[in-house]
């Protein structure tokens, strides 16, 4: 018998393990099963206000990409109720069918997203997808030490080619991003696939090599923080953490144009609690949450009637409260198959060099 | 029937072993010979293109790139980790579980912490510049970040505590009356050492040089935060994608590629413990 001994507590552990996993996933019970990003991304405040105001729970699962989330709900497509995805990851659920299409007459609030955030090439008739939250990337820099190194002050990507800028640029380590640089700098598109356009950005981007210092996709802000860098591309809401810790950096707005990124809620086909989905979905959309939302994570709110709400911080704040024309003035990266193995690529042979 | 009886109790572990090893390598290697779609999704078509793809050169050299990092952080933590394990083990037994003890320590720690611990000591306002900054040795920071070398630094660390334990338990287990003839017979240390010892010991280090090679193949974010994402190796290239670059089959192909190499070295390892007569799997 001592022989066992060892083993009996693992077999219970096991057999725990899956009455507790079953448990989790009980079917209309008063909760709802939400996915999305870690990191506070839909504020624990918020979720129990909601919670105490409805008795409804909510079951948040982090995860840390969109191919993730993809993962688990085409696996599972029972299992979840809500998501909140990026914009590209909206048009690919949607073609692989699944998506519930919104019932529009459920949501009393939809009206308050500003128009210039819908209707998108993901979701053109907004058939699928809510805005949740809006971010852009664009460069964080330090005007005093790029003075002191001789450069000329940076006003869009082009600048960043300056030989006086060696070894001093952070940048997001993510092929299409870097190549978005390149192309824009040279007055294109993002996610061009003509190849003559693709070879062109090439050499620009090997070029730029001898500048960066670092790529870096959680805390490029950093870097420039801690003076390794003087200037850095990253999103919106890194920028306004750096911009926050050290005043002394400034947001540039590239003249060339910006991309963006619209993170949008997405109901399952086979979504176990559609009614509470929708009551959740009510309350997010209202202006006050939106509002304390965006002062919370920092990212631009899409929800217009929300802009009343906002502290000034947020008001004052041009990285967060982005003017409508120059939210019109942006563009979405595509990621499909072709571009990114192409960049892909492009980007290996670059950081092999 | 005999020998069927003796094998009985590990008729559990194997199914264990070929379900939660086995299935998953099978579907890596089925999903390496798939396609996918414009949109990323895997298609059930048989193709080779994904083979044809890791041989191109920019991808050949991520592979000797990493084969490269994998060989030095060997080679490192082997000339750090063999002393350490060699003098650990002439310690009397107390102090000596106390020193084991110190070295597993910082594997409670998550080696994700660990390794921000280094950017801290490293960085341009890091520790070490400070300090140097402070004494006057240096007037401009030094610039030890985000380059290879780093990598190699932080993968030896994080690493050399596999090291370690194998020379540790090879050392201890070595008969130590072969070392005290070579004594009476009248060889100086070193020479004990080289021909005794270190021969006898070469299982141990073969086996600490496995272990440390191949988890050093995966750990891409050791290359991520140190290395500042400046080159690229295998670790890196199937996290990418894998995730936003939604090319699964691409990346079982780079996947069956680094298998291949870990059962290159686990051959060579194979073919030196037999010689040698004992090992560590």
């Amino acid at each position: 018998m001592t022989k066992f001994k060892g083993i009996l507590p693992i077999l219970l552990a096991v057999v725990l393990i899956f009455v507790f996993t079953a448990c989790g996933q009980s079917k209309d019970s008063g909760q709802i099963n939400l996915m999305t990003w870690g990191g506070d991304f839909i504020p624990r405040e918020i979720i129990d206000e909601f919670e105490s105001e409805t008795g409804i729970k909510v079951n948040y699962k982090e995860v840390t990409s969109n191919e993730d989330m993809q993962s688990l709900l085409e696996a599972n497509p029972d299992q979840y109720d809500l998501a909140v995805v990026t914009d590209y990851m909206v048009d690919i659920l949607r073609q692989n069918g699944m998506l519930e299409v919104l019932d529009q007459s459920k949501l009393s609030n939809f009206s308050n997203i500003n128009p210039v955030y819908q209707g998108n090439y993901y979701d053109e008739n907004n058939e699928y997808s809510i805005p949740y939250a809006v971010s852009t990337s664009f460069l964080l820099v330090n005007p005093e030490a790029i003075a002191d190194l001789g450069a000329d002050p940076i006003t869009g990507y082009s600048d960043l080619w300056q030989e006086e800028l060696k070894d001093s640029i952070v940048v997001v380590d993510w092929s299409v991003e870097v190549m978005g640089i390149v192309l824009k700098s040279l007055g294109y598109e993002y996610n061009e696939t003509d190849p003559e356009i693709v070879e062109e950005a090439k050499q620009k981007l090997f070029e730029l090599a001898d500048n960066i210092m670092r790529f870096e996709t959680n805390t490029p802000e950093d870097s420039l923080i801690n003076r390794e860098a003087v200037v850095g591309f990253m999103y919106s809401n890194q920028a306004v953490k750096g911009k926050k810790a050290d005043d002394k950096l400034e947001p540039v707005f590239p003249r060339e144009g910006m991309p963006i990124f619209i993170d949008s809620f997405v109901m399952s086909k086979q979504a176990p609690n559609k009614d509470k989905a929708y009551t959740f979905l009510n309350f997010i959309l209202q202006p006050e949450i939106a509002a304390r939302i965006a002062d919370i994570t920092k990212f631009t709110t899409p929800n217009k009637a929300a802009e009343e709400y906002v502290s000034e911080e947020y008001k004052n704040n041009p990285m967060l409260n982005i003017p409508d024309e120059v939210a019109e003035n942006t563009s979405f990266y595509i990621n499909v198959a072709d571009v990114l193995e192409m960049y892909e690529h492009i980007y290996s042979e670059f950081k092999m060099r | 029937m005999k020998k069927l009886k003796q094998n009985a109790p590990a008729i559990p572990i194997l199914i264990w072993i070929s379900l939660l090893v086995g299935m998953p390598l099978m579907f890596v290697v089925v999903l390496s010979f798939l396609s996918r779609d414009s949109l990323g999704n895997i298609v059930f078509r048989f193709t080779l293109e994904n083979y044809k793809r890791i041989f191109d050169p920019v991808y050949l050299r991520v592979f000797l790139n990493s084969f490269i990092l994998a060989v030095l952080t060997g080679l490192i933590t082997l000339l750090i980790g063999y002393p350490v394990a060699y003098f650990t083990t002439k310690l009397q037994p107390k102090k000596r579980s106390f020193v084991i003890m110190l070295i597993i320590l910082p594997f409670w720690i998550s080696s994700l912490l660990r390794t921000y611990g280094w950017i801290i000591l490293l960085g341009k306002t890091g520790l070490i510049n400070s300090l140097l900054m402070q004494l006057n040795i240096v007037k401009e920071p030094l610039n030890m970040m985000y380059r290879f070398g780093t990598t190699l630094v932080g993968m030896a660390y994080m690493l050399i505590p596999f090291m370690i334990i194998a020379v540790y338990n090879s050392v201890d287990k070595l008969d130590k009356s072969l070392v005290e003839a070579s004594y009476d017979l009248g060889a100086s240390r070193w020479k004990t050492f080289l021909n005794i010892t270190l021969p006898l010991t070469i299982p141990g280090i073969a086996g600490g040089f496995t272990l440390v090679f191949i988890p050093s193949l995966g750990m891409f974010f050791v290359s991520d935060l140190l290395g500042g994402g400046r080159t690229i190796f295998l670790g890196n290239l199937i996290n990418t994608l894998v995730t936003r670059g939604r090319n699964r089959p691409l990346a079982a192909a780079f996947s069956v590629g680094m298998i291949v190499l870990v059962l290159l070295v686990l051959f060579i390892y194979n073919r030196v413990a037999k010689d040698k007569g004992e090992g560590l799997f």
